[in-house]
């Protein structure tokens, strides 16, 4: 860690034996969590982690990404076993080892991506797995506690026999409470929840949660939007790199201390200084709309400049990144690259002109893992280095090594699979066969850092920079807000697939960004 | 080429470096064994070296071995397996037949450019349609088989004078099935080690998403790898209908399966973007040992469909296993 900010860090609050501090309501602990460990590989994930959840709390977990959020989350819900530590449940050690032991002991996930099924009637999906439903019968029994489940929730609205493809998003996910509470779900666990939902859905879903916590059960709410940390917890823990920084009653912790815990150490000192822009327009954007997520967005970047577009899962930033790169179908809109028109819709015609695509998901759609370093290398420049469609087989190889020691790949594991690589050496892949483009160009990034540790993020900041000075045109989708306070020229903020504000590297500033991008009514008080 | 060239051709052809997780090592050493309880089997069993030359054995598994090295292509670009292949090759010697009156070289050519349009045009479907590649595979299974029936009113092809006799006898003593199986995995080993066609269908059957997001064109490449099962398929087809001196359309039935079969005993991922032809041509040897092994012990064909059933799942749970590690 470089450069500690003071926070409290927090004793693990089992020494007060599952009383927090101020958690309105809280009764004794529900849930706890004893140092528990965590690593993939070499990368620490979650280390001697403790803390308690009380009945009838809604306590917020926050923390940037890749701060541990989510392998807590798969803990807890028997996805991954724990390197060490123990789940407590009532104060008695519990080994949670599958997903259906987890959800038995009551604690259930709601999850991102909805587990309901489209084509049957929302009784069903209540019902649908659950173990009190006797053989290809239905009781009114059943019936009347679903309708009561979801009168609950303040949702009676939704009709029992309605397909749930015919629902709201938010009024799905009300769906998929109502069947874990009739699973006697003690602890709900909401990952992100309102990343894809309208306001008027937020408020319903947020009802909901109170109703819950009135009947004594919890609430675990993991989000990126402050706002709703304070809307709707009684406290908040943070995260960062793994590590827990401090469990605090909301009603004592001010915005800004939030943010300081969660960024931990002062932006700047992990970000190289900034390049001067040739000036150059290398890539602009007009009126760029995308069906469903992405409303007449327009941008410009220039040789040298780090632009960054800066929205929250489901802002539609991802988007914007991924239509430039061509992989979008309906994307509509004028794109001009060093002065000549482009049309978009194909990756391979980008890369002609030059526009290359690094993505956050490497595994996915980023590195070749079962291939070698070198061919991943090497990957997108074969026509250079061949004769009447031969490999020379030499000049590749020397093309690889000079890649790999320009983005800081150890030479010696030219031949190593790509996945054997930890994920900032998989990114610097990314980078490798992105660059040395004949006619200068622009690096479209998702997330560039997403998953990446600590000391690799510096180097890969480093990289970036370094490109810059080469000439290249950078635009990244981020919603690492640290990141793109300390590395963006240029910050776009979005919201809703909707600019919000664009600010210069002189005025940038974490707070208006926080604001722009959770809720930029709050921007206009 | 380079030393490194081929050094590195030949990692990618047979990946030599032990895995390094435990579970990677047991899973090596678990082939290890079975190859070696094969060779015990081999030294033990009395009349193999005698009975079965090395050379015929190899030669009744060349047609299925043509086939194997064109599906291999499939397999790497990420598309599993064609349920096509068998009347591909059976209906390519039908062409042939019928075509045989225009001379030999005319006929050879009709018959591989028509293999390479109907494997291309499922290629083509499902590289850039991102069809199933199983299910269209079935409907062209379908479509060829009622095509090719209602255009020969069921009959067989026979052929005119003896133009494809030349296909029937031996080059330097080699019987030619045998040499054109050889030539085939060495052609297509040479386009998959050293070619960029080959670079990229790894890529491709590797991560389809991330060849795409890296500018290639996976579409392209997938068709590319159709065409080249469907000439290495054809080529098996010309050669059987030249032995049989007929073109039927019963000749191929059953190959897709012993096909897929010797590919995924030589090492090839079903899930793409590994494996190579040598691996399918040391498959396709591995399961006709098996079988002569099988046949020399008095076992009857149905227990030999049995066994390499059993070796297929095998081998099936060996990678399922190893790629979830």
């Amino acid at each position: 860690m470089i450069g500690g900010v003071a926070v409290r860090v927090a004793e693990p609050t089992s020494a007060l034996g599952g009383n927090g501090p101020s958690a309105e309501g809280a009764t004794a602990s529900i849930l706890g969590v004893r140092h528990l460990s965590k690593s993939f590989g070499p990368i620490a994930a979650l280390k001697d982690v403790s803390l308690d959840i009380g009945a009838g709390e809604i306590r917020g977990i926050c923390g940037e990404n890749g701060a541990g959020k989510s392998t807590l989350v798969k803990i807890l819900t028997g996805v991954y076993r724990p390197d060490q530590g123990a789940i407590l449940i009532d104060g008695a050690p519990a080994s949670l080892t599958t997903p259906r032991q987890a959800q038995e002991r009551g604690l259930a996930i709601v999850a991102q991506e909805l587990s309901l099924c489209p084509d049957l009637s929302v009784e069903d999906n209540i019902w649908l797995g659950s173990l009190r439903v006797p053989f290809l019968h239905k009781r009114p029994a059943l019936r009347r506690r679903a309708a009561e489940t979801l009168a609950l929730l303040g949702a009676s609205h939704i009709k029992l026999d309605a397909p749930v493809a015919t629902l709201a998003m938010g009024e799905r996910q009300l769906v998929e409470i109502a069947r874990l509470l009739t699973r006697d779900a003690r602890v709900l666990i909401l990952d992100e929840p309102t990343a894809t939902l309208t306001d008027v859905e937020i408020e319903r879903i947020f009802a909901a949660l109170v109703a819950v916590k009135r009947e004594g059960r919890s609430v675990l709410y993991i989000t990126h939007r402050l706002a709703e940390v304070y809307e709707i917890c009684d406290q908040v823990t943070v995260l960062r790199n793994g590590e827990l920084v401090a469990t605090s009653p909301l009603s004592l912790l001010s915005r800004a201390a939030l943010i300081e815990q969660m960024l931990g150490r002062p932006s700047g000192e992990m970000y190289p200084e900034e390049t001067p822009a040739s000036g150059a327009p290398a890539l602009v954007v007009e009126s760029l709309s995308l069906p469903g997520s992405v409303d007449n967005f327009a941008m410009k970047v220039c040789r040298g400049e780090i632009l960054c577009i800066a929205g929250q899962i489901g802002s539609g930033s991802a988007e914007i990144i991924a239509a430039l790169a061509g992989l979008v179908h309906d994307a509509k809109g004028r794109v001009t690259v060093n002065g000549r028109p482009l049309k978009l819709g194909s990756p391979a015609r980008a890369a002609r002109r030059g526009i290359m695509f690094v993505s956050g998901d490497r595994a996915a759609e980023g590195v070749f893992r079962r291939l070698s370093v070198l061919q991943n290398l090497v990957a997108t420049r074969l026509r250079e280095y061949s004769i009447f469609g031969f490999l020379r087989g030499g000049a590749l190889r020397t093309a690889a090594s000079r890649l790999a020691k320009r983005v800081g790949v150890d030479r010696r594991r030219l031949r190593a699979r790509a996945e054997e690589l930890s994920g900032g050496n998989q990114q610097k892949l990314a980078f490798g066969r992105s660059i040395e483009r004949r006619n200068g160009g622009v690096l479209l990034m998702n997330e560039p850092t997403r998953g990446i540790d600590v000391g690799a993020r510096a180097e890969i900041y480093r990289l970036m920079r370094s490109f810059c000075e080469e000439g290249y045109a950078l635009v990244m989708a981020s919603s690492d807000l640290e990141e793109i306070v300390g590395l963006g020229d240029v910050v776009i903020t979005l919201y809703r697939g909707r600019q919000v504000g664009l600010y210069r590297r002189s005025e940038v500033n974490m707070h208006r960004i926080v604001a722009d991008i959770t809720h930029p009514a709050e921007a206009a008080i | 080429m380079t030393d490194q060239g081929l050094a590195i051709a030949w990692r990618e052809a047979w990946r030599l470096s032990l895995p390094t997780s435990r579970r990677g090592r047991v899973l090596v050493g678990i082939r290890v064994a079975a190859l070696l309880a094969l060779l015990a089997i081999v030294a033990t069993t009395p009349g193999f070296f005698t009975a079965v030359s090395l050379f015929s054995l190899l030669n009744t598994t060349s047609f299925i071995g043509c086939v194997a090295v064109g599906m291999t292509f499939i397999t790497l670009s990420g598309n599993i397996m064609s349920f096509a292949l068998s009347v591909t090759l059976s209906t390519s010697g039908m062409v042939f037949m019928a075509a045989l009156p225009l001379g030999l070289p005319a006929a050879l050519l009709i018959a591989f450019a028509y293999g390479a349009a109907l494997t291309g045009f499922q290629g083509a479907v499902i590289g850039y349609f991102r069809a199933n590649p199983i299910i269209v595979s079935m409907a062209a299974l379908a479509l060829i088989t009622g095509g090719a029936t209602l255009i020969t009113q069921g009959q067989g092809i026979y052929p005119q004078g003896d133009a494809a006799a030349a296909l029937k006898g031996r080059i330097f003593g080699v019987p030619m099935p045998l040499a054109a199986f050889i030539l085939t995995v060495v052609v297509a080993q040479i386009v998959l080690s050293f070619t960029r066609f080959g670079r990229q269908l790894y890529m491709v059957g590797s991560n389809w998403r991330a060849a795409l997001a890296a500018g290639l064109e996976p579409a392209r490449v997938v068709l590319g790898a159709y065409v080249a099962a469907g000439l290495c398929t054809a080529l098996a087809g010309i050669l059987m209908a030249a032995r049989y001196s007929s073109g039927d359309l019963e000749i191929g039935l059953g190959f897709d399966y012993s096909a897929i079969s010797a590919v995924l005993v030589g090492g090839t991922a079903i899930s793409g973007g590994e494996g190579s032809a040598i691996r399918s041509l040391i498959g396709a040897f591995i399961i006709a040992v098996c079988q002569v092994l099988l046949l020399l012990h008095g076992f009857s064909t149905q227990i030999q469909y049995l066994a390499i059933g059993l070796i297929v799942l095998f081998v099936i749970m060996l990678q399922t296993l190893a790629d979830s590690d």
